[in-house]
């Protein structure tokens, strides 16, 4: 703490000169690099580091410091979260952390090593809804509303669109599942009727035969909830080829470039939507986000990337009201700078931010991917959309 | 927070997870190194035991099975119950089964059992896990915590050790080399060759199991995605090939060795420049295999070879 008093007053004294006292400051920035969606993670771990490559192009944090993002790979699994969070906490000795993406693996990692060791950590895709509930100090948040949320949205949506008969499918893992829960109970008490529900395992070959005994349930749509790699897509394909179904409905799994290039989007146009986290694709803050992430060579419609370059801003913001790398502070300052009232600050923002913070004025992020109101849980409300595909054969929302 | 206490956190956490997995190998070791037993599904039982021990101590959440809070002392034993009848079932099956063809038993059987306990909302609360496992020694003020939790793992390795050692140099022992080395010979010595099969089996099982309801304590959470088998069942066979087979030492030795290459080589690929960084997680993966590749060039029989028992 001395030497980061001394190097304030130097950078006082000769403020142009204070990057030549440039130290690291270090977080985590975790999240299952290997594991079972390493190409939807990929594109995020890219965001993230736009984030911190604006931050450090607009002067940096603190007193000109370097926002150094440490990568750990937590594999999607509980074990390999704990082993990465074991070296981010104490070997790379982070300040916060950034994800992980998995809930089984955010959960892991919170429980055994981050509330033990006070590190406040922020995932960007966590959504089951059990993380509500952690007892965790204040120390867990996340900038992903929890699926309960978007299941509920996604039966409001449909039954807009004019589906009121629809047979469910989902894939048997912790988010596809809790998604179809939530959406099947809030179909019915809306008034929809769910004519036939069955689970699937993922990564089969072919569904033909679960999904013939879905069809003659008198559906008019089916509800693929799965990631699109690894059940999706297929389920789609043996749909549209043996004449099942020819409406789709699904969550952000499925919003992927690739199920379009597999599937060809004039098979598919018009026989599908999607919901995704709504990021508003009118308002500033995404457009911003969006143009610097596609000059970056990165598809800005990539599910979660807005959450992830918010959730990397959103840190440095918090270290930066913090005043200093104390690991407690950043923690209570991550709801402050998130959260309404303060000055608007928009992705891309860092040096109005940072000269906000310098002159005691609140803050109050608006994201890429929302505007991140955090509540006590540390939970966000989600505002989801359809999306369809385009004459160009690309993902848009409706 | 100083950089060597981290270092000295993360050390004891490496220990720990290494201890976690040595009681796996030394499982395995008995199956495989003593009696010549090809288990391929070490992840299932692996996974009875992680979820036993997390429904008898886990409180009431109306999510899973469970609300039983009991403490250590009955979570251990009852996951290792749980492993060794399991284990039993499944030998009494297909222990007849030659070393290949009880491998695709095995590893078909540990598909088996986590799809069971991922399907099975009522008591595992499915593919959402089951969180809030107690830690033994938790409410101690940190370090201590994570010291008395290292040394209960090693304590517990200890007793394993020394009792395995006995039963290795026991007349039990020299029958299970036997039957490994000619079963026409053991059989033509009026051993029960099947008989001893199977008590080799269950066995394994039951430390399987025990190594599985000791991660689910560490971590304080357990999903089937912990039993996958890349992580639970193929690290152990490279730790016991690389260990020394046969060899109880070799067994802990592997464990803690191939565990720390392969936790602390994260820490040095992360080191690496930008473009390599996503890639560098893969890299890990083919780093341990090469590591096993030279290691067996260079030590066919494994770091620390089997010693036979000489009869007096």
């Amino acid at each position: 703490m001395k030497k980061s008093f001394l190097i304030t007053g130097a950078a006082v004294v000769a403020t142009g000169i204070s990057s030549a006292f440039a130290a690291d400051i270090k977080v985590g920035s975790a999240g299952g690099i290997t594991g079972p969606i390493p190409d939807l993670v990929a594109p995020m771990m890219a965001a993230r580091d736009l984030a911190a490559k604006h931050i450090n192009e607009q002067g940096g944090l603190l007193d000109g410091d370097n926002y150094m993002l440490v990568k750990g790979d937590s594999k999607c699994d509980a074990k390999g979260a704990v082993d990465t969070g074991q070296k981010l906490v104490n070997v790379e000795q982070v300040v916060a952390i950034i994800g992980p993406n998995c809930s089984g693996a955010t959960i892991g990692m919170a429980e055994s090593v981050t509330i033990p060791a006070g590190v406040v950590i922020l995932s960007e895709s966590a959504t089951a809804p059990s993380i509500t509930d952690l007892e965790d100090k204040g120390l867990v948040f996340r900038n992903a509303p929890s699926d309960a949320y978007q299941g509920a949205a996604l039966a409001d949506m449909v039954m807009e669109s004019g589906y009121n008969k629809v047979a469910v499918t989902y894939a048997n893992d912790d988010y596809n599942k809790g998604i179809a829960e939530v959406f099947e109970a809030a179909f019915k008490s809306g008034g929809g009727m769910i004519t036939a529900s069955a689970e699937h395992e993922p990564e089969k070959a072919s569904y033909t035969s679960e999904i013939s005994t879905l069809s003659r349930s008198g559906a008019e749509a089916l509800m693929v909830f799965a990631y699109y790699g690894s059940s999706g897509t297929t389920i789609i394909r043996n749909s549209l080829e043996n004449g099942l179904f020819d409406m789709f409905f699904g969550a952000d799994g499925m919003r992927n470039e690739e199920i379009i290039t597999d599937i060809g989007a004039d098979n598919l146009r018009g026989k599908i939507m999607v919901s995704a986290p709504s990021s508003d694709t009118e308002s500033s803050s995404y457009k911003m986000f969006a143009e610097e992430f596609s000059a970056a060579g990165e598809d800005p419609s990539a599910v979660y990337t807005p959450g992830s370059y918010d959730a990397a801003f959103l840190m440095a913001l918090a270290i930066e009201k913090a005043g200093g790398t104390d690991r407690g502070a950043i923690a209570e300052a991550l709801m402050e700078v998130a959260n309404a009232p303060g000055e608007a600050i928009m992705p891309g923002q860092w040096e109005k931010a940072k000269a906000a913070i310098a002159a005691g004025r609140d803050i109050n992020y608006q994201g890429a991917s929302g505007s991140i109101e955090f509540d006590a849980n540390g939970d966000v409300a989600g505002t989801y959309s359809l999306s369809v595909i385009d004459n160009n054969g690309k993902w848009v929302e409706k | 927070m100083d950089s060597l206490y981290g270092i000295f956190l993360y050390a004891i956490y490496l220990l720990t997870m290494g201890g976690i997995y040595a009681v796996l190998v030394m499982g395995l070791n008995i199956q495989w190194g003593f009696t010549g037993l090809f288990n391929a599904g070490i992840a299932g039982f692996f996974a009875v035991g992680a979820y036993t021990s997390a429904i008898i101590s886990t409180a009431s959440s109306g999510r899973h099975l469970g609300g039983l809070s009991l403490p250590l002392w009955a979570s251990l034993p009852g996951a290792m119950i749980a492993s060794a009848l399991i284990a039993w079932a499944v030998a009494w099956i297909c222990i007849r089964l030659r070393s290949d063809y009880l491998a695709i038993a095995t590893l078909g059987i540990a598909e088996i059992l986590r799809l069971v306990l991922k399907n099975e909302d009522w008591a595992t609360n499915g593919a959402r896990g089951i969180s809030r496992i107690p830690k033994p020694f938790e409410d101690l003020p940190e370090p201590w915590n994570q010291i008395a939790m290292l040394l209960l793992v090693l304590a517990i390795l200890l007793v394993l050790y020394l009792l395995l050692e006995r039963a290795r140099r026991a007349p039990w022992g020299r029958v299970m080399t036997a039957i490994r080395e000619n079963e026409a010979a053991a059989r033509a010595a009026g051993k029960n060759v099947e008989g001893f099969r199977i008590e080799a089996f269950v066995l394994g099982g039951a430390l399987m199991g025990l190594g599985g309801a000791l991660m689910a304590h560490h971590v304080k959470f357990i999903d089937p995605n912990m039993a996958e088998p890349l992580s639970t069942t193929f690290i152990v066979w490279v730790m016991l090939i690389i260990g020394g087979s046969g060899n109880n030492k070799g067994a802990l030795f592997g464990a803690f060795l191939v565990w720390t290459l392969w936790s602390t080589s994260e820490i040095v690929t992360t080191r690496l420049p930008a473009e390599w960084e996503l890639k560098s997680a893969y890299l890990r993966f083919f780093l341990v295999g090469l590591a096993l590749q030279i290691i067996l060039q260079r030590y066919p029989a494994g770091i620390l070879k089997e010693h036979r028992p000489i009869g007096k």
